[in-house]
């Protein structure tokens, strides 16, 4: 499925250009410049804190063995003790600023990759599980929280620290300045070469995993399907097949981490080797200190810790490309039916015209072939045909999910692709078969999260359904919480529930697809007079398979294999013994087959 | 369960490579540290003349290096042991949760929605797998103090105190602050939980909110728990970096203790600038240990809280059951998947229900005292209006939903746990909405059965899709999409009817098959059921073609069985009966013929 979906996505990149990167951080850092500036003044004052302590411990150490008074080396000691709090109040301070620059970003972001998504067209959702969708909203975003809260800190604190260190050490001594930045750089082009040595692999762990948790959602959806099929050990077969494949990535891509590691651990104590060399050399030959010995040592130890630091944001940064990547190929998805200009619709039920449509989900195999045809505003038009003749399909292009490969859909004489979206959905409502439900209140999932439609409004609309010993039921009234599986809710009461929807968004134009198929004959006469005063003032389009849903049209028409076969009056085609519609009630209502 | 039982019995599960680790970790602290700190010292006291030279100033540098190659080597090799098992214990986890859930009987046992059950798949296993790996430090670090600590005492016993007792303190802090991180940490994961949970019902019922032109809505929603978890997260974040820098301050303390107990001895033969250098090496390393120590004991708690939440997916469960060893599949062959048993050893003879109640708990709806007797060869239709508890029904016959009382007899003999035992190839059942998967549409109906032993085109045909399979894309092998979202509402049904057959059952379950299929369908579909040898099939429907087709009716009113009995039998004595019968005619033009 993954495969499938990315060749819909531009082809897979390894390297992201450097400005990219910075205009990420640009948009999404730049609305909190304030609380970014107090980051940054923290860290430097770490910084400069942390550069302070070895001289004062230099100090100490010349000034004890030059033999000076026992009070003024206590007092050495304390001012040493009160910059170390200093510094953890800092510390605290820092990471506390930073995580909150760091989740503000990465909430923005994730709400605009859900935003982005959410635009995208059906064909993007029907090839990616909501597990997949959880991976790549949530789970790159996380990868970039690091990236936001910390890398730009660290990186900056690193270099900061650094410098600050080799121009520490060159003013002590430019002897001991000289061959330790020697050693600086060589790590840093060791470790700037590895940068990109891992980002391969982290790609394909993050797919990896990705492709197991979107398994893992999926089946845990499917359980009962799964049990009453006895396809457990099928599915646990499936479930170590993605571990171990993910296992498998992850384990090439952690060798690889572990060169990349392990060389900052090996300079450290290289690094520590070359210290003390460099400054027994130093003090035999009578030009420092052992205090400054000492601090020779002590500040290449610190060195060490930004590079290492360093390495490990290079770290971060291979893991946050490869989310960087997946996040820009997801923002790079473009949708294909885009907003119009805009258009005025009238006011009333709105005619519907389909002009010699012909559309296909797939290129080369047509779903509609030149359809055309018709219905005027307020009339009632029945769709009938085999399972995969196109009468979902129609509906679909009606409300723009899809856009028509050739030919016209016109909306109250709009063609609807001149509308925008908001318009044209707010026209069209929709009941389907397959009920979806959320986890959410009862209210949310009537109102699909609109609050301001009143109370006794949605009491009363259940109970026009006929929902209302559901209702009453309820332990907390609208405010009980539903779950996506729709536990504890018949499939026909789903059903009602997506009727009470459409009811409540008053559309022009009603499409009814299969509605009332898991609705029991009884209940189902219950909610036709809602139906009919549904269907008062608005122009409504059915499809059934069960032709008694269809007595309220007026108007049939027949499809098969994308191609309308039979198209007019209900009561005519019903009468007219030749007719398929003719053929289809005889056998519908069991007296004879066809 | 407390959570030390559950890690003890992963490390017994994984403890070959775990001891390995943690070998290498211990050798690296005691043996290699211990001699960097004192290498270092002896080049101080060389220089300012006051060691019992044995080495030269430079044979030490090299000794150092030498040190610092070792450690890359075991490194090397020991990140790579880190990722194997850091891996394996998240996969133990995640590896037994799932396979219990995948066991579990059928509805409603997931205690959030499969999107939240994603989160504590994926970050409750990892926070466990993570406190293993920390903890092999921890112990490293137990077995390095005291060889520090003894280096130490042989210098100077009261600056050695000086530099421990902060480490006591730590042990402390900890403890106070405990109840309140995992409270924070619990909020927080419960608030990524709500982040994921609803991108996964938002990316599930997109289709229903781009029609309804909701996103704006959802969006908000989303954005709002997203702010939710910002808020948590950084109280987490204040409170845990609060605590590191109370663990880090332990060296600072220190340092300035050692200063000012040194002031009046240092440079004198009693303390040297070398051991000033070692008790200052040593302090970094006591910080470490200390901060070890403190995050070991806080990251406890918030372990115990990734392992409930774990716990809390496998109801019913042995609390061990999450932490079994079992096979990993990592390596080598993979599970075989038993192919189709034969169903003749256990030929379906009858099935009979007797009394069967379920209760919904939280609507207090469902069955009451239902009897059903279903013979080889029969079909049997249960009906009745909406909500009446017809679904309900077959699913507690079937043992998806736990019955409260009643028998379920197979051949005469009482079946404890119908959850597994009414499985293919004894029972089948196609439900009202079926689940499809993201695979190919063979794989879905086939779910693992080999192909070469079944027949998967008599199941096709059975099913009535074998026009649809030549009309798809690829065929039978076409993609059906998440969730079977691109295949329409009525071959999805065929679908999971095609699933159904192909395990040739002897008792064959549909819940309201029929509702996503034309007429002409559904009647080819009960006629090729009725071809299949011996087919029994109890369906639930409210559709002529399945009432006329009947041997036996129930109608249900209320979760009860009001009338049962032949068609013209209840169109007779039944009011339910004869209201469902009507409402399911013809239009007026039709009926008068």
């Amino acid at each position: 499925m993954a495969s499938k979906g990315a060749e819909a996505l531009s082809p897979p990149k390894t390297r992201v250009p450097f400005s990219r990167y910075a205009s990420l951080l640009w948009t999404y850092l730049r609305p909190q410049k304030a609380l970014a500036a107090v980051v940054a003044v923290a860290l430097l004052s770490n910084i400069g804190l942390q550069l302070l302590s070895p001289q004062i411990l230099r100090y100490f150490i010349d000034e004890a063995l030059a033999g000076s008074a026992v009070s003024r080396l206590v007092g050495i000691a304390l001012l040493f003790t009160v910059v170390a709090l200093m510094q953890q109040a800092v510390n605290v301070l820092t990471a506390y600023t930073s995580g909150r620059v760091g989740w503000t970003a990465t909430n923005a972001l994730r709400g605009d990759l859900a935003r982005h998504c959410m635009t995208l067209d059906m064909s993007f959702h029907n090839r990616r599980t909501p597990g997949e969708m959880i991976e790549r909203i949530d789970g790159d975003a996380e990868e970039l929280g690091g990236f936001f809260s910390t890398f730009v800190i660290h990186i900056l604190g690193s270099v900061f620290l650094l410098s600050g260190i080799l121009v520490l050490l060159f003013l002590e001594d430019w002897r001991a300045g000289l061959s330790l930045t020697a050693f600086t750089l060589v790590i840093l082009f060791a470790l700037y070469n590895l940068r990109n040595l891992t980002v391969d692999r982290f790609r394909a762990v993050r797919e990896a995993s990705a492709q197991t948790f979107g398994f893992i959602e999926e089946r845990l959806a499917g359980r009962e399907d799964i049990r009453t099929s006895g396809a457990r050990p099928h599915v646990m077969l499936g479930f170590h097949t993605r571990i171990r494949d993910w296992f498998r990535k992850n384990l090439v891509a952690s060798l690889m981490i572990s060169l990349v590691l392990n060389t900052t651990w090996f300079s450290f104590a290289v690094g520590n080797a070359v210290a003390l060399g460099v400054g027994a050399w130093l003090f035999l030959n009578g030009h420092v200190t052992i205090g400054t010995v000492y601090l020779i040592v002590h500040y290449t130890r610190m060195l060490l810790e930004p590079i290492e630091r360093f390495t490990q944001q290079i770290n971060n940064l291979q893991r946050a490309t490869a989310s960087v990547i997946r996040i820009l190929d997801l923002l790079d998805a473009k949708r294909k039916v885009l907003d119009g200009p805009g258009v005025r619709f009238p006011g009333g039920a709105l005619p519907v015209r389909f002009d010699g449509v012909t559309f296909s989900y797939n290129p080369g195999e047509p779903v509609l072939r030149g359809v055309s045809f018709e219905l005027a505003p307020g009339r009632a038009l029945g769709l009938v045909g085999r399972t995969g003749s196109g009468k979902t399909t129609i509906t679909r292009l009606l409300f723009r999910l899809y856009d028509p490969d050739r030919g016209r859909v016109l909306l109250g004489g709009h063609d609807v692709r001149d509308a925008k979206l908001s318009e044209l959905r707010g026209q069209v409502g929709v009941v389907t078969q397959d009920v979806r439900l959320f986890e959410g209140t009862v209210r949310d999932n009537l109102t699909l999260m609109d609050h301001s439609i009143p109370e006794d409004r949605l009491v009363s609309v259940i109970e026009e359904l006929g929902l209302g010993a559901w209702y009453r039921d309820l332990p907390d009234g609208l405010d009980s919480v539903l779950r996506s599986d729709g536990a504890g809710m018949s499939a026909g009461e789903a059903q009602l529930l997506a009727f009470a929807r459409v009811f409540l968004r008053d559309p022009r134009v009603v499409v009814l697809d299969e509605a009332s198929s898991r609705i029991d004959p009884g209940t189902e006469r219950l909610i036709e007079r809602a139906v009919d005063r549904l269907a008062e003032g608005r122009t409504l389009i059915v499809i059934a398979h069960r032709l008694a849903t269809l007595d309220r049209c007026d108007e049939i028409m027949v499809l098969e294999h994308g191609r309308i076969v039979e198209l007019g009056e209900r009561r005519r085609l019903a009468e007219e013994s030749g007719s398929r519609f003719h053929a289809m009630l005889a056998a519908g209502s069991g007296e004879a087959p066809s | 369960m407390s959570a030390w039982r559950y890690l003890l019995r992963i490390f017994w599960a994984l403890k070959w490579p775990m001891l390995a680790e943690l070998l290498l970790v211990v050798f690296w602290m005691v043996v290699l540290e211990n001699a960097v700190g004192l290498a270092q010292r002896e080049i101080f006291d060389q220089l300012t003349g006051e060691a019992s030279v044995t080495f030269g100033i430079w044979e030490l540098c090299a000794v150092l290096v030498a040190i610092g190659v070792l450690t890359f080597t075991l490194f090397v090799g020991g990140v790579v042991l880190h990722d194997y098992t850091f891996f394996n214990v998240s996969a133990l986890l995640q590896r037994n949760a799932f396979s219990h859930l995948m066991a579990l009987p059928g509805h409603r046992s997931l205690p959030s929605s499969p999107g939240e059950a994603v989160s504590r798949f994926r970050d409750d296993a990892t926070a466990v797998a993570m406190y293993m790996s920390q903890f092999k430090f921890f112990l490293a670090h137990m077995l390095f103090l005291p060889t520090a600590l003894f280096i130490m005492s042989r210098i100077d016993l009261v600056m050695t105190f000086g530099v421990f007792l902060p480490v006591a303190v730590v042990v402390v802090v900890v403890n106070v602050a405990r109840v309140r991180i995992q409270r924070y940490r619990k909020e927080s994961r419960e608030a990524a939980g709500d982040v994921t949970g609803f991108i996964g019902e938002m990316f599930g019922a997109v289709e229903a909110i781009k029609v309804a032109h909701a996103e704006e809505r959802a969006l908000r929603r989303f954005d709002a728990l997203n702010a939710e978890r910002r808020r948590t997260t950084l109280k987490d974040v204040l409170l845990s970096e609060t605590l590191n820098a109370v663990f880090s301050n332990v060296q600072n303390i220190g340092t300035g203790f050692v200063l000012v107990v040194a002031s009046r001895s240092l440079g004198t033969d009693s303390f040297t600038v070398g051991d000033l250098s070692l008790f200052v090496f040593y302090l970094g390393w006591i910080q470490w240990t200390a901060s070890e120590v403190g995050r070991t004991l806080m990251q406890y708690r918030q372990t115990g809280v990734a392992l409930d939440r774990l716990r809390a997916m496998m109801p019913g469960a042995e609390p061990a059951q999450l932490v079994r060893k079992r096979p990993s599949y990592l390596f080598g062959r993979l599970p075989e998947v038993e192919s189709a048993p034969s169903a003749d050893a256990d030929r379906f003879e009858s099935l009979e229900v007797e009394g069967l109640t379920y209760l919904h708990p939280e609507s207090g709806r469902g069955v009451r005292g239902v009897n059903l007797d279903l013979r080889r060869g029969s079909f049997t239709v249960v009906t009745g209006r909406i909500g009446s508890g017809k679904t309900t029904l077959l699913r507690a016959v079937m043992g998806s939903l736990p019955r409260e009382s009643g028998e379920v007899r197979w051949n005469g003999a009482a079946v404890d746990d119908p959850g597994d035992f009414l499985v293919p190839p004894r029972c089948a059942y196609v439900p009202q909405v079926p689940r499809l998967f993201s695979e190919e549409l063979r794989a879905n109906i086939l779910l693992g059965l080999p192909e070469s032993e079944v027949d998967l085109d008599g199941a096709i045909w059975t099913a009535v899709m074998e026009r649809d399979v030549e009309e798809l894309e690829d065929g039978l092998d076409t993609v059906v999409g998440p969730r079977g979202v691109r295949l329409s509402g009525g071959q999805a049904q065929r679908a999971a009817a095609a699933r159904a057959f192909v395990r040739a059952p002897g008792l064959l379950v549909f819940d309201d098959v029929s509702s996503a299929l034309d007429v002409d369908t559904e009647r080819k579909l009960w006629e090729r059921v009725s071809q299949m040898p011996g087919a029994t099939s109890l369906v639930v429907s409210h559709r002529r073609e399945a009432y006329l087709r009947a041997d036996h009716i129930i109608v249900l009113e209320d979760g009860e069985a009001r009338a049962e009995g032949k068609l013209d039998d209840l169109l007779r004595m039944s009011e339910e009966m004869r209201r469902l019968w009507a409402g399911d005619l013809a239009p007026p033009t039709m009926s008068s013929r």
